[in-house]
């Protein structure tokens, strides 16, 4: 009773392991292991903050970012554009030339100012809608290519990017989302606001 | 393949962080009290008679018991099973080949280890405990299947009372982590 009270309290990773987990991964190993399953659960939770907040400090882009990025084509018409986006609730895509370089970024805002809809709202799925058929606020586009409206060039980052200036780019030019290129300028990856937010905030929730 | 297996002996981690200065206070306190038990015990009951209560594999479970007593291998089930399980292996070891002294002690040990595993009883002093049945001098010989219970049983059992006892005073340790 004495003793409970005053050993160390544990912090929350956001992948708890259950007793069972870690039962079954000591059970893979063939040696003897001289480590009761709570010890390792406990030291998995507090190894599991200190990897955060070194991720945190000292990360850089290849740490974090999502490897498998939706992109379109210059060339792609804008309803496969829009219709790609709404239905990964994405709000930005990456524009690659013919050669798989990043020419530029198309986002929803791109969409609405080219539409003269004023707002943020967000509702992706209906401009595509709204592309397909006659007398929309999208006519005006209708036709028109990624090429056409993509901001560019683009922000971009690499690999080596560290955490920290990712934010203050998110920050300074209000983007959620920064495509990755390597030294060609060729798309490797992606990183989102939200991807900034898990690894950056110490309590490990995601917003 | 041959690089494969050098390369093993290189190791893969470092060893793991110092203790604090507390824990070491905490450590030699435990096995200080350990022994003393066991080792008064004997001096007060048993000396000049043909039992004994104090054999030098306690001094090893006293390292696990009260130095490390948050590992699988110094639990009471390991504590009480390797020692009473390696103790039974030694002496019928001694019963069986006697006169061999060296194969006795080379099967007492490895089949304690075995038995231990096969147990889930793994404790490292009864490696010494089961040897120490055999080459323990004639007097521990002389004790038959008695060794098993006394010194090894009733002593373990009183190093196992400072542990509860002890450990759980302390603030930053508990013990046991499992019973069975």
């Amino acid at each position: 009773m004495m003793g409970e009270e005053k050993l160390r309290r544990e912090p929350e990773p956001e992948v708890e392991l259950a007793e069972a987990d870690v039962l079954a991964a000591m059970q893979e190993l063939p040696g003897y292991l001289d480590i009761t399953p709570y010890d390792f659960q406990e030291i998995y939770r507090w190894a599991y903050r200190h990897a955060k907040s070194r991720l945190a400090r000292e990360g850089k882009a290849a740490d974090i970012m999502t490897r498998e990025v939706v992109a379109v084509q210059e060339q792609t018409p804008l309803d496969e554009v829009a219709a790609a986006m709404g239905e990964r609730g994405i709000s930005g895509v990456p524009v690659l030339d013919d050669q798989g370089r990043v020419s530029g970024v198309i986002s929803e805002k791109d969409f609405l100012r080219q539409m003269g809809v004023p707002g943020r709202q967000n509702f992706m799925a209906l401009v595509a809608t709204c592309l397909r058929t006659k007398g929309c606020l999208a006519l005006p586009i209708k036709s028109k290519v990624a090429k056409d409206i993509m901001a560019t060039p683009p922000i971009v980052i690499t690999p080596e990017t560290p955490l920290q200036e990712i934010a203050a780019l998110c920050e300074s030019r209000g983007i959620n989302r920064l495509p990755v290129v390597d030294q060609e300028g060729k798309l490797i990856g992606l990183v989102s606001r939200g991807d900034l937010v898990r690894v950056m905030s110490p309590g490990g929730k995601t917003c | 393949m041959l690089k494969g297996y050098w390369g093993k002996m290189r190791g893969v981690t470092k060893s793991p962080p110092r203790v604090g200065l507390q824990e070491v206070f905490w450590s030699w306190l435990g096995g200080f009290l350990g022994i003393s038990a066991v080792a008064g015990g004997h001096f007060a009951f048993f000396e000049g008679t043909a039992f004994m209560l104090l054999i030098a594999s306690f001094g090893a479970s006293a390292v696990l018991i009260y130095g490390a007593p948050k590992s699988p291998l110094a639990q009471p089930r390991n504590l009480i099973g390797g020692h009473v399980i390696s103790a039974l292996i030694g002496v019928t070891m001694l019963k069986l080949c006697g006169p061999l002294i060296w194969l006795a002690a080379a099967l007492a040990v490895s089949l304690s280890i075995a038995a231990m595993h096969a147990t889930k009883t793994l404790h490292p002093p009864g490696g010494a405990t089961a040897l120490i049945a055999i080459i323990g001098g004639p007097k521990i010989q002389q004790l038959g299947y008695l060794y098993v219970l006394l010194p090894v049983a009733s002593g373990i059992l009183i190093m196992l009372l400072i542990a509860l006892l002890i450990n759980n005073l302390i603030p930053t340790r508990r013990y046991p982590e499992f019973w069975l």
